[in-house]
């Protein structure tokens, strides 16, 4: 996997003569920690110190944080809506941060789409509108853009509702339509910032199924930022973990819940239902002579819910099989308990 | 643990204590004083700079300089204005009539257009079209000069945020320099003729213009901003495709408010003369005591104030696209309505439907004060002898045997003070050291009077608010701009000014206090009151003046009246705002703690309230000392009344002066008021 976005030593610093003072520290060679906290001291604001992340090719890369944590920061640097103080952004060899204005707008125009916790709907734009307003940016005309769009709004599902105005439109739907923007510029880093945080928990589940079937067909390389540790769970390839602007652990969804770093990764998974990320490979036991034969089919990719829900009255060790249908191991129902039980 | 747990109540009130004392110390030094050091209570004439003479020359010499430049500018100018003035004079008026209905029936349906309808039928029947087009001919042109000026500024301030201190605090300065001392300067550069009046308009409307785009374009959410950016805008078209369509509510009110500016700067402008508009035909008749035909000609300023006020602001609310048929419709009927009547009617100044109402109102206010003449005398000389006098000069010198039937004596001062002071100290010790303070003070106001207050003890006392309500920084600003008007020698009339405006605003305070209270209970009182105040706020500044006239012919007591009618509605509206928002679960809770209603309103309410009520009292401020100008007309004493007579004398020196010494005390007010109520609001966590 080749990557797609690299940020390496990204500084996010507000304040006051921010930039000489952060110069001044990371000449001084100290660790990151360090540096943030004299600055700190100085009443600046390190709100991203010393990020470093790979996005791969067409990877669904998901940052998350509680508020404060600096997460949304980092997208804003990573898009240069907010300039940031240190660091360097590669996008397919080119740093972003040396790009000249006219260069940023020209990558907008054509890589970068972004969509918005609350919508960033253009509130006297119609939907169809909003929708073309990056391809009118860029001096297309307009039946000609209207023509482009279409298919994007019958993609997010928006079909018939071309000529509402953003306030006429639910939550859900807004949100549908600042997807459908973003991606109106067919756009090869798709950036969201906590797109679903602000819709009812039945749209927001409805949403990110429709966002992973959008991904599914586009196959664009995906930075999402939430808040919430179940639906970075459910979209992620990969996640990263910001606390206090600093990133304190990178990895697949499993690894963050099953060897969480510290204490503070480890209180984030704390809620998590364990059963549904774990898989059986995890909590088998090598097989040691006798291989059970009756009992329910298992496989070393099943989780431990779905497991359960077929072996709940068994008492007797089971045996697990890998993919290509061969015995490589044995649960017994203590073993679900310990897995579960263990850090619950 | 308690003593520790008090020490910040105990510290904020040592602030306030101390404070109050030194300046109660100073204030009884200076009384001690006042026969053996007479610099304390009058600033010699001999310490003063002639501040007034070298504004005078320095303007004067810049003004001449760019003279040239300007009489082009004017000359220019008079093209438009000339152009716009035979339209509106040639376009009959029953089509125009037509017009503007149809207008209203775009901007808001039927209710606008019968509004629009009646309005302007009302301005031709009362004989006062000619005059009113030509007024209305200063507004065309004005406002566009200053909507497009506003535009630009504020565009400038949001783009360069350099730009953006130096232009809020020019339209802050711009804000309380009084009226006509704009006009001066520009009688100067222009010459006698309306081409004043229209730039005097344009540059006083132009100021909210800008400050409403300004925050228009802050207001747009930041997501909306970044979307713009992400679609890959220029910044042009972020601006003008994005920004600029997404501030425009907040643009038009700011529309609005550049109109209404505008009309009422106009109908001032009237006093330099020489253009035959409604304005000037109000002062004419004012001279001439014909208060019925005064009457009627500031009726058709407020019709005319009320019309375009309603339009424009239909224009800020969201509402569908009207069918545009009943509009061609109604501007057909009108057409008709013109041709079928063609040679019928008179010309447009024959016109006089409402004389006879005109006399009736001379009739009945003669009537009226001939035979309340008595009473109407006793108001005003109870008010003057009895409250504002000593209010001004003293007990000491307003009390007189011939109005209050004795003599004021030094034993009568010792005698005050004494009582006072007991007061002050029984208060005292019962713990509320502000009211004791407060009370001491007031003494030594009352006893020597606001126009002959010592200068260092009105100094210390501002001081002492300043540090008070903010700091050392606020302190060090209010007393050095304070020393600017004492060393001018502007102090004495200064002090005329504060005295007026002073009571005013207290009168406003209590009554407009009173007032929102009533309206924050009842909500059929508001429902009487808000179209009460709706009204006094859309009527220029001018128009006040008529009805005090009416029954209180010329003088302070008029004055004092029409600054009330004018600066009472803020506190009015803020009163009632603060009382009527407190948020329910406060409410709740109270209830539920079992709160009656007047202690919910005493212990919750008020003061959630306060820092609300205290905005209000600042704009009451402001608004005194706005119409404090105008009262200059009917014969106010004071800054007022210079700036007034230096325009009759084109004397830029004393205009700007008088003007800037205005803007000083407008300026110290409003950050005292506004110190205090941002203390409040932080106490709140607000």
């Amino acid at each position: 996997m080749t990557s797609a976005v690299t940020t390496r030593g990204l500084w996010q610093v507000f304040g006051a003569g921010a930039k000489a003072a952060l110069t001044r520290e990371l000449q001084r060679g100290a660790a990151s920690e360090d540096v943030a906290s004299v600055l700190r001291a100085e009443g600046l604001i390190p709100a991203v110190q010393d990020a470093s992340i790979d996005v791969g090719e067409g990877e669904l890369f998901v940052i998350m944080g509680l508020s404060g944590s600096g997460k949304s920061t980092m997208i804003r640097s990573i898009s240069r809506l907010a300039e940031p103080t240190a660091g360097e952004v590669i996008m397919q060899g080119e740093d972003l941060l040396k790009a000249s204005k006219a260069r940023m707008t020209e990558l907008r125009r054509t890589k970068l789409g972004m969509v918005f916790q609350h919508f960033g709907l253009f509130p006297h734009m119609t939907v169809i509108d909003n929708v073309a307003f990056p391809l009118k940016v860029r001096g297309m005309g307009r039946k000609e853009r209207h023509e482009k769009v279409r298919e994007i709004i019958e993609m997010v599902g928006l079909a018939g509702r071309e000529d509402a105005y953003p306030r006429q439109l639910s939550g859900g739907q807004k949100q549908r339509v600042g997807i459908a923007r973003s991606l109106a510029g067919d756009c090869e880093v798709w950036m969201l910032d906590e797109p679903f945080s602000a819709l009812d928990p039945l749209i927001r589940r409805q949403l990110q199924d429709e966002f992973l079937s959008i991904q599914e067909k586009l196959k664009t390389t995906i930075l999402f930022i939430t808040h919430d540790i179940a639906e970075a769970l459910k979209l992620a390839d990969r996640i990263a973990i910001m606390r206090d602007g600093r990133i304190v652990q990178i990895g697949t969804p499993t690894e963050i819940v099953l060897n969480p770093v510290d204490e503070y990764v480890r209180e984030f998974a704390r809620d998590v239902p364990k059963g549904r990320h774990m898989t059986l490979a995890e909590v088998m036991e090598p097989l040691n002579g006798a291989v059970p034969t009756d009992g329910p089919e298992l496989s070393t990719s099943m989780s431990l819910e779905d497991a359960l829900a077929d072996c709940a009255l068994s008492m007797q060790p089971m045996a697990v099989k890998d993919g290509d249908g061969k015995v490589v191991g044995l649960v017994r129902p203590e073993l679900f308990a310990r897995a579960l039980g263990a850090q619950g | 643990m308690s003593l520790v747990a008090d020490l910040p109540i105990t510290g904020r009130m040592k602030r306030g204590t101390l404070a109050g004392l030194v300046v109660l110390a100073v204030g009884v030094l200076c009384l001690l004083l006042e026969k053996s050091v007479p610099w304390l209570s009058v600033w010699p004439e001999a310490w003063t700079i002639p501040a007034t003479q070298w504004i005078g020359d320095g303007l004067g010499w810049v003004l001449n300089g760019i003279k040239p430049v300007m009489r082009f500018v004017s000359w220019l100018l008079e093209f438009p204005m000339n152009g716009a003035n035979w339209l509106l004079k040639s376009i009959p008026p029953l089509i125009l009539i037509g017009m503007v209905t149809a207008l209203g029936w775009i901007l808001g349906g039927w209710r606008m257009a019968a509004l629009g309808f009646l309005g302007l039928l009302f301005v031709l029947g009362s004989g006062y079209w000619l005059e009113s087009m030509s007024t209305l001919a200063l507004v065309f042109v004005s406002v566009p000069l200053a909507l497009t000026m506003g535009l630009g500024i504020g565009i400038l301030a949001y783009e360069y945020p350099s730009v953006k201190g130096v232009v809020n605090a020019t339209l802050d300065v711009m804000q309380t320099v009084p009226t006509f001392a704009y006009l001066t300067p520009l009688l100067l550069l222009f010459g006698f003729g309306p081409v004043v009046g229209l730039i005097a308009s344009a540059i006083y409307a132009a100021p909210p213009m800008a400050r409403n785009v300004l925050l228009g374009l802050e207001r747009v959410e930041a997501e909306v901003k970044e979307a713009a950016v992400m679609s890959g805008g220029t910044r042009r078209q972020q601006l003008f495709l994005i920004e600029l369509p997404a501030a425009t509510t907040q643009i038009m009110v700011g529309i609005n408010q550049c109109l209404m500016a505008a009309l009422s700067m106009v109908i001032i402008a009237a006093v330099i003369g020489g253009f035959n508009d409604i304005g000037w035909e109000v002062l004419l008749t004012m001279r001439k005591a014909q208060f019925g035909q005064a009457f009627l000609a500031g009726l058709v300023i407020v019709v005319f104030a009320v019309v375009i006020d309603r339009m424009s602001r239909a224009l800020a609310v969201e509402h569908k696209a009207r069918d545009w048929r009943p509009a061609a419709g109604l501007f057909a009927v009108s057409v008709v309505a013109w041709l079928v009547t063609l040679g019928s009617l008179p010309a447009p100044a024959e016109f006089n439907w409402f004389g006879g109402v005109a006399e009736r109102v001379d009739q009945s206010v003669g009537d009226f004060t001939a035979a309340n003449g008595a009473r109407l005398d006793a108001v005003k000389n109870g008010a003057m002898f009895y409250g504002l006098l000593p209010l001004r000069i003293g007990l000491d010198q307003a009390v007189l045997p011939f109005t209050w039937g004795f003599a004021w004596t030094p034993a009568m001062s010792l005698w005050f003070f004494a009582v006072a002071a007991a007061l002050s100290v029984a208060v005292f010790l019962t713990g509320r050291e502000a009211l004791a303070i407060t009370i001491a003070c007031l003494a030594i106001v009352i006893e020597t009077g606001v126009a002959n207050l010592p200068w260092p003890f009105l100094l210390t006392a501002v001081g002492a608010l300043a540090w008070v309500a903010s700091g050392w920084k606020l302190t060090r600003l209010c007393v050095i701009l304070l020393a600017l008007i004492l060393i001018s020698g502007l102090w004495e009339r200064a002090m005329l000014s504060l005295y007026l405006s002073g009571a005013a605003v207290v009168a406003c305070g209590v009554l407009g206090g009173l007032l929102g209270l009533w309206a924050a209970v009842s909500v059929w009182a508001w429902r009487v009151l808000e179209p009460v105040c709706d009204m006094l706020q859309t009527i220029p500044l001018f128009v006040f003046l008529i009805p005090v006239l009416m029954f209180f012919q010329i003088g302070e007591f008029s004055a004092f009246l029409a600054i009330i009618a004018y600066a009472i509605v803020p506190m009015i509206r803020y009163t009632r705002h603060g009382l009527v928002t407190t948020p329910p679960d406060l409410i709740e809770a109270a209830t539920a703690s079992g709160a009656t209603g007047w202690q919910m309103m005493r212990e919750v309410r008020l003061p959630y309230a306060m820092p609300t009520i205290l905005l209000g009292l600042n704009q009451t401020i402001l608004y005194a000392f706005a119409m404090l100008v105008i009262a200059a007309l009917i014969g106010t004493t004071g800054l007022g009344q210079s700036i007034f007579l230096a325009l009759g004398q084109a004397d830029v020196g004393l205009g700007i002066a008088a003007g800037a010494a205005m803007a000083i005390l407008a300026l110290v007010a409003d950050r005292l008021v506004q110190g205090f109520a941002s203390q409040q609001r932080a106490a709140l966590g607000l």
